[in-house]
């Protein structure tokens, strides 16, 4: 069943989704957007993930709130009296009726954290064969780390080039030949 | 427009980052290089490390910071992370075996230190490189004078500063 501190975190990232929605000043959403990440990093860290919560804490409650702080300092705040946007009401229905779909349906049937039957388990060969040889085969003893720079090593090269491809893409886009 | 035209000195912040920087950049660089064996590794040692860089332009101004910090660091960084992966890829390509296969490389301990800078060198650096580049060319932003001669846009690092300077 689902702990105090779950349902503490869980009620703060969707009070902190929600808002980062129905703000109307921009620089709120994007203040919002950063406790958002901040909660779904603890999120993960609960879930037993701190590489993926490093990775949020760092990218999505850091750099993406300074990059978007900073386009909004070299665009416009449109300026506005209303605290929140009004509701559109079609939309509303429309993405009630998604979430009640998903709240109904699909999460009962997703297996619980941890359970034997959750798919990370479904195949247990490959998952144990990760946990009991990364050690011997490796000599790192962060699995993640492993998979990540040897087991599936090209992968990574490409995720590595990627990130490179979208600086690229930025200056293009920007029209611009330096970064500084 | 200057990029640093609402920079407003405060003591306070210029204090705070002071004491603060040393720490996260020891705290990035040992997420990068304990990422083998605790959580973190190459991609968040490297977003942290490259947050340093634009703490230090929120507490001094983007544009010495800019300057400090030349385009070609900027830029050796994210091309030569890309080369040392490759690189370390293809050694062992070139010794026989498979793209990153680490136990042919001629080091001590080779798939650890193989792993370890394809995290350090490759992936660190590519991360701390994006994300300082990132910021500083969306910190340049766009004029209406670049929007409408975009040649303006295309001359050299050293010309592109002193127009920035002189568009106030």
């Amino acid at each position: 069943m689902i702990t105090p501190i779950e349902a503490t975190l869980l009620a703060f990232v969707l009070a902190t989704a929600l808002a980062t929605a129905l703000f109307c000043d921009v620089l709120s959403s994007i203040i919002v957007f950063a406790a958002y990440s901040l909660g779904m990093a603890l999120v993960y860290t609960y879930l037993l993930a701190p590489d993926v919560a490093l990775t949020e804490a760092a990218i999505g409650a850091g750099v993406t709130t300074i990059l978007l702080l900073l386009t909004i300092a070299k665009t416009v705040r449109p300026p506005t009296d209303a605290l929140f946007e009004s509701v559109h009401v079609p939309g509303a229905v429309v993405m009630g009726a998604f979430a009640l779909v998903l709240g109904a349906a699909v999460l009962p049937a997703m297996p619980a954290i941890g359970a034997e039957s959750a798919p990370v388990w479904a195949n247990p060969e490959v998952t144990q064969y990760y946990l009991e040889n990364t050690y011997a085969e490796t000599g790192v003893q962060n699995s993640v780390a492993a998979v990540l720079a040897a087991y599936r090593g090209f992968d990574t090269f490409g995720e590595a080039v990627v990130v490179f491809g979208a600086a690229v893409a930025v200056l293009l886009v920007l029209d611009r030949e330096v970064f500084a | 427009m200057s990029s640093d035209d609402s920079y407003v000195e405060s003591q306070v912040i210029m204090t705070t980052v002071k004491v603060v920087t040393p720490f996260v950049l020891t705290y990035g660089l040992f997420i990068t290089f304990h990422g083998a064996d605790a959580p973190g590794g190459g991609f968040q040692g490297g977003a942290v490390i490259g947050t340093v860089v634009l703490m230090i332009a929120f507490a001094f101004g983007i544009e010495p910071t800019r300057e400090w910090l030349s385009n070609a660091a900027v830029v050796g960084l994210i091309a030569g992370g890309v080369v040392a992966f490759g690189a370390i890829g293809l050694a062992s390509m070139a010794l026989g075996g498979a793209f990153l296969q680490y136990d042919l490389l001629p080091i001590h301990h080779p798939v650890r230190y193989g792993i370890e800078g394809v995290e350090i060198l490759g992936i660190a650096a590519i991360v701390s490189g994006t994300v300082i580049g990132l910021f500083f060319v969306t910190a340049a932003g766009f004029t209406a004078e670049t929007l409408a001669r975009p040649e303006r846009s295309r001359v050299g690092t050293d010309q592109q500063r002193g127009e920035t300077g002189g568009e106030e």
